[in-house]
């Protein structure tokens, strides 16, 4: 959109491409050690390139795979993320909407988004232990429905900062012209407030989907086999003999498949771009 | 813009802050009494006794001669006191050593990190604002790190560290054998995992804008640092408050990546403020501790949580 | 109908049965008195065998003395077939049938495996009746009765039979509290030396040592100064032909929140413990003073251990500062270093062809002792010409206890006791993917103890490797002085800041007198904090001082 010269673009892709290579080699090396023989861990030097550093050999993979325990730490984590990501927008969404559109007297507007926000500050160490009581005392512990209301709990904050901001940057207008029409709030809500600020309440969606997909602390607290999640899964690779980096690499890369495909899917609503901080004249 | 007043608001609002004073007020309250009580807990027996083995039906299983089977029930209880200590487990935090190593881990951190996303991100942003070829493709890669899962990102990136012969040992840095590169070795982590936050946000604002108010600006200039300076960054910058607070809340946090890295070593060169509360609380037991570190850090970025916004509001509202 | 043909099917097999034995998927009771515990095909059909005696009264043909009971055990993650783990995993079907109760196995990853016990003990929720504890948590288990003591049970003649006289009595002391005993035998942990046979017995680089240094290499080395010698002499060549890069000498894992702490502890026990007919104030102690628990980890003997620590470290890559056990053991296991000083895991896992290239040059010894150790008493060095080696039980010697809130403590028990047994203890020792290292009489090879050579190499062990790995570890656990084992209350939290500081003096942060001056300081406001006259009761029980 600046200048459009064909050169100019052919650089700046490979600087992208180069950026891009940059960010993704990690994950490349993850791959690359999952296909490597335990002894060769830290025996392969250069690149790591599978068939050219090494030979790849596909035990790692079978090892893994083969345990209910992925299974079942695949299926908790799917569910645990989709449901607290579902109520966090549920409850999130409109609160965000009144923070942006409407005033509050007794505690400032600006008060309740902060105190929101504060909800993601404080270090779990001084909640855990009390979530630990309050749902064993409900006989929840080791239940995927424990975790789900903590993680709906922690993303929730996100959804109201980030939509908050959606929200105020879209223009106010049309939903005025809604309520002139004999629509009431709730309708201009539903109806010309939301579908507009979809896109990005759907990248913001996302994000949180990966924080709860990610969240490690609580659910090595309160569970015990039965609703233990893939993090759990993962640091589960570590064992009185140390790091067994060739099973952290598989569990990781199993761990990451279904958000990145959710990304891919989402992709669309990305590529229409999240509307954050949208024109407003 | 905020202007409506009605009381429907509450219908919308409500569910949420319910919802999260539900599931937070017992948790804080409780961790705020524990940080001011000390807390003893032992358990007595008071007896035992013989009681019949149940089948999961509940009839008493039998022997082979008829007679029921027993199993010994222990008879316990756990006695808690509580006492009250005032301010000690506060004052404590404002004594100890090692405190003051991780506020000072923290601050590096927390400043370092968050800056150099935001510029970063602005940075690749601008990169992916312009025509490029598989832009999408390119796009979806740079976006992957964020879903990769914290604790596996420490050990990924041990094998990446590591200095005899990993992929960045030509350096010949001692990436994590050394108390300063440590921290940066944990400040790269950060960058990796989450730069590509940074720069989806800043991307999707710059998309906003409409080419109309950027051709506007080039009739007055040709340098595009100006139109940076004096149109784009004035529009997006709600939108970097709103992902400078979210990063920070985040950042100041900072746990996984280094229990799974570094454990705060060499020594407590790389030891967090989050980290060592939780050691104390979990590793060691000391809840009341762990529970007022933790209320020390609340209070401190809400205090600097609500300059800033102070600061903010006055010149985006 | 089909209650009838059921019944006829049980007559049919009973009659194919009768006068020769009953067997069932995992359990074969044969009418000689023996019985067969099979692991199944998960555990390349294993069959161990036992006896109806041995089992005690409780189990017997179609007795299921558990029906309908649940227990569940807390154990680290180790995966099915990993350490400590994986042998629970592999008699959880043995002992389902046996008992007809059901056996739930909750894991979680080592790293927090202490916060989540404790959260379980402290709030009493009693999700667990068993766990496998370290021996390092039982000052916290026994100060708050947190656990059940097992002397009766194991007298009833009840349970499965297995006797603590077939530990060392410095394992002993570690599976129990003031002659109560807690724990069911399983693991032994303990540090010894081990060194590449092929290198140090090599004529050639025998006569280069002896030209260089000046005297004959002794093999294996008898002091810490002969060592670090010989790994100053190997360090920077290329002394073998795995890979054409020059080695080290040595290789230690200083991660600090991993492992730096108990290398430390180990080589130190020779420079700063007064050896003595028996302990007490100024002799057999190390961690305080068991008068007043003054710390004594600052006393010239430790400082001097620390110093020598960093001088043995430049003989190792300079990475090894962020390394946790795996990746120093996978430097030893590639060959890439002469020694190493660790856990029993490392013996095992030579063996390994797919971690080890050094598979029968994987030679073993007690750790070395010292040419001079400090006198507590005298406040003074004192040079000895016959350096005797302190044993020590670094580690967890991980294994079951009890849960006080354990609603069916006699159930988890009977497991614990099943495998504690001597086959099963043999089968574990054998096979070096259980995690358990040898330690009693009962892995031990004869005359010292009952294990035979056989066994162990028939489960792939080199024997000369076996038969060194298995001296090292009875030379160490019966050695004359050892290293006594920290259990009291708040030892993560004065491991904790003592970690810190060595890896601090280690990285070069801070010296060695720096180091463990501040850890002295902090013991004693922890000492404080905690109540000093409750921790040196502890303290006392702990080691045994009598006054």
């Amino acid at each position: 959109m600046i200048r459009r010269s064909r050169l100019s673009d052919a650089f700046w892709s490979l600087v992208a491409l180069l950026v891009a290579m940059l960010f993704f080699f990690p994950l490349y090396w993850a791959i690359s050690n999952s296909l490597r023989r335990p002894v060769e861990t830290f025996t392969v030097t250069g690149l790591g390139m599978p068939f050219v550093d090494f030979t790849p050999t596909l035990d790692n993979w079978r090892l893994q795979l083969g345990t209910p325990e992925a299974y079942n730490a695949l299926a908790n984590s799917s569910i645990i993320s989709v449901s607290a990501v579902a109520i966090a927008l549920l409850l999130g969404v409109p609160a965000a909407y009144a923070l942006a559109r409407f005033r509050f007297f007794t505690v400032p507007n600006r008060d309740l988004t902060i105190w929101f926000l504060s909800q993601r500050v404080l270090p779990p160490v001084a909640t855990a232990v009390p979530f630990f009581i309050l749902f064993s005392s409900f006989d929840m512990l080791d239940t995927r429905l424990a975790l789900t209301l903590v993680s709906a709990t922690f993303v929730l904050p996100f959804v109201v900062v980030i939509c908050r901001q959606t929200f105020y940057d879209l223009p106010v207008e049309l939903e005025e012209a809604a309520l002139v029409d004999g629509a009431g709030h709730v309708k201009a809500f539903f109806w010309v407030a939301l579908p507009l600020a979809a896109p990005a309440i759907a990248a913001a969606a996302l994000i949180m989907f990966a924080f709860a997909w990610n969240e490690y602390l609580f659910a090595v607290i309160l569970t015990i086999k039965s609703a233990a999640t893939l993090p759990v899964h993962i640091a589960g690779g570590v064992d009185t003999r140390g790091v067994q980096f060739w099973f952290v690499a598989v569990r990781s890369l199993i761990a990451m498949v279904p958000p990145v495909l959710l990304a891919l899917v989402a992709q669309r609503y990305i590529v229409h771009g999240l509307t954050l901080g949208a024109v407003k004249g | 813009m905020i202007r409506w007043t009605g009381r429907v608001k509450f219908l919308f609002l409500l569910p949420a802050v319910l919802w999260v004073l539900s599931f937070t007020v017992f948790p804080l309250g409780y961790s705020l009494y524990l940080s001011l009580h000390e807390v003893e807990r032992k358990v007595v027996i008071t007896g035992r006794e013989k009681v019949p083995v149940l089948k999961a039906d509940g009839t008493p299983v039998l022997k082979a001669d008829g007679t029921p089977r027993t199993r010994t029930k222990v008879i316990r209880e756990l006695q808690t006191t509580f006492t009250w200590n005032s301010f000690a487990n506060y004052l404590r935090a404002f004594r100890d050593e090692e405190v003051k190593e991780a506020v000072r881990v923290t601050v590096i951190f927390t400043v370092v990190a968050v800056g150099t996303e935001i510029l970063l991100g602005l940075g690749l942003a601008w990169l992916f604002n312009r025509r490029l070829y598989a832009r999408g493709f390119l796009r979806s890669v740079m976006i992957l790190p964020i879903f990769a899962t914290p604790v596996a990102v420490g050990y990924l990136f041990f094998t990446i560290f590591y200095e005899l012969g990993g992929p960045l040992s030509w350096t010949g840095i001692p990436w994590l054998s050394d108390p300063d590169w440590a921290l940066v070795s944990i400040i790269i982590v950060d960058l990796w995992q989450w730069t590509p936050f940074c720069f989806l946000v800043f991307l999707a604002a710059l998309q906003g804008i409409p080419e109309e108010m950027i051709e506007t600006a080039m009739l007055d200039t040709n340098s595009q640092w100006e139109i940076w300076r004096y149109v784009i960054l004035p529009i997006l910058r709600p939108v970097i408050v709103i992902v400078l607070l979210l990063r920070f809340a985040e950042a100041v946090k900072l746990f996984d990546i280094i229990a799974t890295l570094t454990k705060g070593g060499p020594g407590i060169a790389t030891q967090s403020y989050s980290y060592l509360a939780f050691n104390r609380g979990f590793k060691m037991n000391d809840f009341g501790y762990a529970s007022a570190l933790a209320f020390l850090l609340l209070i401190a970025v809400m205090i600097i949580v609500t300059l800033f916004f102070r600061r903010l509001r006055t010149s985006y509202e | 109908m089909r209650s009838l043909r059921t019944w006829l099917g049980g007559v049919a097999v009973g009659a194919l049965l009768a006068g020769s034995a009953t067997a069932g998927q995992y359990v074969e009771w044969r009418d000689d008195g023996s019985v067969l515990l099979k692991l199944g095909p998960d555990y390349d059909n294993a069959v161990i065998e036992t006896s109806r005696e041995e089992l005690g009264a409780l189990f017997g043909p179609d007795q299921k003395p558990f029906e309908g009971v649940n227990i569940t055990i807390l154990t680290l993650d180790s995966g099915p077939k990993g350490g400590i783990s994986g042998p629970i995993m592999a008699f959880r079907p043995v002992w389902e049938e046996l008992s007809g109760g059901k056996l739930d196995v909750a894991l979680v990853p080592i790293t927090d495996l202490y916060a989540k016990m404790m959260l379980d003990l402290r709030q009493g929720t009693g999700l667990y009746d068993a766990v496998v504890v370290a021996a390092f948590f039982y000052g916290d288990l026994v100060s708050g009765n947190y656990i059940l003591p097992i002397d009766d049970y194991m007298a009833s003649g009840d349970f499965p039979k297995w006797s603590y006289d077939s530990m060392p009595e410095s394992l002993r002391t570690l599976y129990t509290w003031k002659g109560v005993g807690y724990g069911t035998l399983n693991d032994a942990d303990g540090q010894v030396l081990y060194y590449r046979r092929d290198v140090l017995n090599d004529p050639k680089w025998q006569a280069e040592f002896k030209r260089e240094v000046g005297y004959d290499m002794p093999v294996p080395p008898k002091t810490w100064q002969q060592l670090l010698d010989i790994a100053r002499f190997f360090d920077g060549k290329n002394f073998d032909a795995n890979d054409p890069d020059p080695d080290s000498g040595i290789v230690l894992h200083l991660k600090v929140g991993e492992q730096g702490l108990y290398h430390f502890q180990s080589l130190s026990a020779p420079f700063a413990i007064t050896p003595g007919e028996k302990l007490d104030r100024y002799r057999r102690v190390y961690w305080f003073d068991p008068t007043d628990m003054t710390p004594l980890i600052n006393s010239p003997g430790h400082v001097a251990a620390l110093e020598f620590l960093q001088e043995l470290a430049k003989t190792g890559p300079s990475a090894q500062i962020s390394w946790s056990l795996g990746e120093a053991w996978d430097y030893f296991l590639r060959g890439k270093s002469v020694f190493v000083f660790s856990w029993g895991d490392v013996g095992s896992l030579c063996q390994d062809p797919s971690r080890s290239k050094i598979k029968g040059n994987c030679a073993a010894s007690v750790l070395p002792g010292s040419d001079r150790y400090w006198d507590h008493e005298k406040q003074q060095w004192v040079e000895t010409d016959d350096p005797k080696p302190v044993g020590n039980t670094t580690g967890g010697s991980w294994h079951g206890v009890i849960s006080a809130f354990s609603e069916n403590p006699e159930a988890a028990y009977s497991f614990l006791a099943l495998m504690a047994i001597k086959p099963v203890s043999i089968w574990n020792a054998n096979n070096g993917w259980t995690g358990v290292d040898p330690g009693f009489s009962y892995q031990f090879l004869e005359p010292v103890g009952e294990a035979k050579l056989e066994d162990y190499v028939k489960a792939g062990w080199d024997p000369n490797d076996v038969r060194d790995y298995l001296k090292a570890y009875y030379d160490n656990f019966t050695a004359d002085t050892m290293l006594p084992y920290l259990r009291i209350e708040g030892t993560p939290e004065y491991w904790d800041i003592m970690d810190k500081n060595l890896s601090a003096a280690m990285s070069g942060e801070k010296t060695a007198k720096e180091a463990l001056d501040d850890t002295a300081k902090v013991w004693e406001e922890i000492t404080e904090r905690l109540g000093r006259d409750r921790i040196l009761e502890q303290y006392q029980e702990a080691i045994g001082f009598e006054g």
